[in-house]
């Protein structure tokens, strides 16, 4: 299809590695906090400490002048839970280059992929005002129920005015610290964006900035248009000319760069996300933040 | 303010129910609306406030002016009294056997015109120069004729006076003819200067009794009284007294003339020998009725329909460069749909389906 011309390899993966040593028993991907299992070499111990006679690490053991054994530890492999948490507010319908929930479901389903693949748990919340509890899925490994669930996402209705729903999204989110990444056009109230960045620091969140090029550098130079406001805030008509272009692009690029400087603190740099989701960038942004 | 404001109607009253429709850009725009996520993100801009009201002005006046013009508008008419400068004049001619005859008193031959023929010639000149004078004629012989009762429409009068070279007949009956110019003048309106102006060739007794109704008729009419005396050459003058008995019989034209000044309104008598004298007789009446008259004026109903059509016209102007101006908020919605492929929903799993449409 549309893969090789844009260079967007649809059937990657998202690479994440979480910024913290996992801890827990079950086996996962990830480097553990704890030891054991077979996995990267970790430390030596004192046979003392850990009394593995398979692991006995003879050179280390002879290369002890007070003649100790040691035992080789390694690491153990956890999983980590992955959340998706989407704003499924009106404006979530808006269609420029991409439609903009389809883009979600996009980064859903394979963020899905990504993580049941490699034995992680994927969870899907969904808000507007309130908390989507028919769309909202609690980390799980099955694969097919992941996929279903983020499938799901692409056919929701849109109907709410606002974005609260994501602090009680983020109520809900306790104990280990998770993967979150938080999916929207962040067309809210800053106060709100902060309360939802406070309410969620205590995890790894990246924020999912979804954009559209038609929203900035697509705009015509010249033209009519009256615009439409998905959440109900009214028309407005429009009379674009480059000068007004070019305050229009200057304030989105404000409205991102204040974005940034609120997340700063709790979170990852806001990964753009327009037009088409390309899996390998969100990964390469993953890795250098 | 009725000058300010003049009466409208409309010939199909009941289409202006239809107005109300002329609110609908209020609501609808005639612009493709384009859904944004957040109109926020278009920065305040005065010009685009001004044209989205210019645009909804436009609307309302297109939707006004179609309903204005199908209802049909007119300015009803009027007449409109107005004052100019004027008088009205009651003009009483001769027709008399004598004015076919030349001011030598022959036949008229060759180049040489009758009596007849330049008084019209004269006084057609004379009505028309000022727009708002108003003319009656009457002629007379034996009997008074009315020819044209008083009217501004000059080109009546002047039709009147050009037909008074057809040949006359018989006798000159002053007094009658007199009172029938009299009551040209009508009830009238107070403060007209009104004149009756006698052009003749020659007199007539007047019976005593009917002098003293004349006398008060002329009271009650007051007019300027010009006697226009075309006198053949060699017929005694209105002043010459005759050599015998100064009778009524034997000088008529004197004693008109003493009887004209018994009025007691004011009266000038011009004799005439020729053709200029007559002109410059007119002139000097002319200059003489130079009064205030009030004069009405009728206003035909005008359509205003075009004028409905024209708002109209201008509303749909500006719609229409609106909408040629109008362009795509996603410009490339076209490419991008159709490049969306027909699934044909694999049946290997929903997620691949998924997968292929989002990178669609």
């Amino acid at each position: 299809m549309s893969g090789p011309e844009d260079g967007v390899n649809d059937e990657a993966d998202i690479i994440y590695l979480p910024r913290w040593r996992l801890d827990g028993y079950r086996v996962g991907v990830h480097r553990g906090r704890d030891a054991g299992g077979l996995g990267t070499f970790r430390d030596q111990v004192s046979f003392l400490r850990l009394p593995d006679a398979r692991r006995i690490d003879l050179r280390a053991s002879l290369r002890d002048p007070f003649e100790g054994v040691f035992v080789r530890r390694f690491e153990a492999r956890s999983p980590v839970e992955t959340y998706a948490l989407v704003d499924l507010s009106a404006s979530m319908r808006f269609r420029g280059r991409a439609d903009r929930r389809e883009l979600a479901g996009t980064f859903c389903t394979t963020l899905a992929r990504s993580a049941t693949r490699i034995g992680d748990g994927f969870g899907l919340i969904a808000c507007d005002n309130t908390l989507r509890d028919d769309l909202t899925l609690p980390a799980t490994r099955h694969r097919a129920a992941a996929q279903a669930a983020a499938a799901r996402l692409s056919e929701a209705t849109c109907e709410g005015r606002g974005a609260e729903g994501l602090l009680e999204a983020a109520r809900r989110l306790t104990g280990r610290p998770k993967l979150i990444f938080l999916v929207s056009d962040f067309r809210w109230p800053e106060a709100l964006i902060e309360q939802v960045f406070l309410a969620l620091a205590l995890h790894d969140v990246t924020p999912v900035l979804l954009a559209d090029s038609s929203e900035d550098e697509g705009l015509p130079n010249w033209g009519l248009v009256e615009l439409d406001d998905l959440e109900g805030a009214g028309r407005r008509l429009v009379f674009l000319r480059p000068s007004l272009r070019r305050r229009w692009i200057a304030r989105e690029a404000g409205r991102v760069e204040r974005l940034r400087r609120i997340c700063a603190p709790f979170a990852r740099p806001p990964f753009r996300l327009a037009d088409r989701f390309d899996a390998e960038a969100l990964s390469r942004h993953l890795m250098t933040t | 303010m009725a000058a300010l404001l003049p009466p409208l109607g409309l010939a199909t009253p009941w289409l202006l129910w239809l107005l109300p429709l002329a609110l609908l850009p209020l609501l609808l725009s005639v612009t493709r609306r384009s859904a944004v996520s957040s109109v926020a993100a278009a920065p305040e801009d005065p010009l685009s406030s001004g044209l989205r009201i210019a645009l909804t002005a436009a609307g309302m006046l297109a939707i006004g002016g179609l309903v204005l013009a199908l209802a049909g508008p007119y300015r009803a008419g009027e007449r409109v009294t107005r004052t100019g400068i004027g008088a009205q004049i009651s003009m009483l001619i001769d027709r008399s056997g004598s004015m076919n005859e030349t001011f030598a008193g022959r036949q008229p031959s060759g180049a040489e015109e009758s009596k007849a023929a330049a008084s019209r010639r004269i006084l057609r000149d004379f009505v028309g120069e000022r727009a708002h004078d108003q003319f009656a004629v009457t002629a007379f012989s034996t009997a008074p004729m009315l020819v044209v009762p008083m009217t501004d429409r000059h080109d009546a009068v002047r039709a009147a006076v050009a037909a008074i070279d057809r040949p006359g007949l018989d006798y000159t009956n002053v007094a009658r003819g007199l009172g029938m110019a009299l009551s040209q003048f009508g009830a009238g309106t107070p403060g007209v200067s009104r004149a009756l102006l006698l052009v003749s060739d020659g007199a007539a007794v007047i019976d005593p009794r009917i002098q003293a109704q004349l006398r008060a008729e002329f009271t009650k009419v007051q007019p300027n009284l010009y006697w226009l005396f075309l006198r053949t050459k060699g017929s005694p003058s209105i002043t010459d007294k005759p050599a015998g008995e100064d009778t009524p019989q034997a000088a008529p034209e004197r004693h008109l003339d003493l009887f004209f000044r018994s009025l007691g309104v004011p009266y000038r008598a011009f004799e005439a020998e020729g053709a200029d004298a007559v002109a410059n007789a007119v002139r000097q009446i002319e200059a003489l009725e130079r009064d205030p008259i009030p004069y009405t004026e009728e206003r035909p109903r005008r359509d205003l329909t075009g004028w409905a059509y024209a708002l109209a016209a201008l509303g749909l102007l500006l719609l229409v460069l609106a909408k040629l101006a109008e362009t795509d908020f996603v410009r490339t919605s076209a490419r991008a749909s159709s490049k969306r492929p027909a699934d044909p929903a694999p049946a290997n799993g929903q997620a691949a389906a998924v997968s292929k449409r989002a990178a669609a």
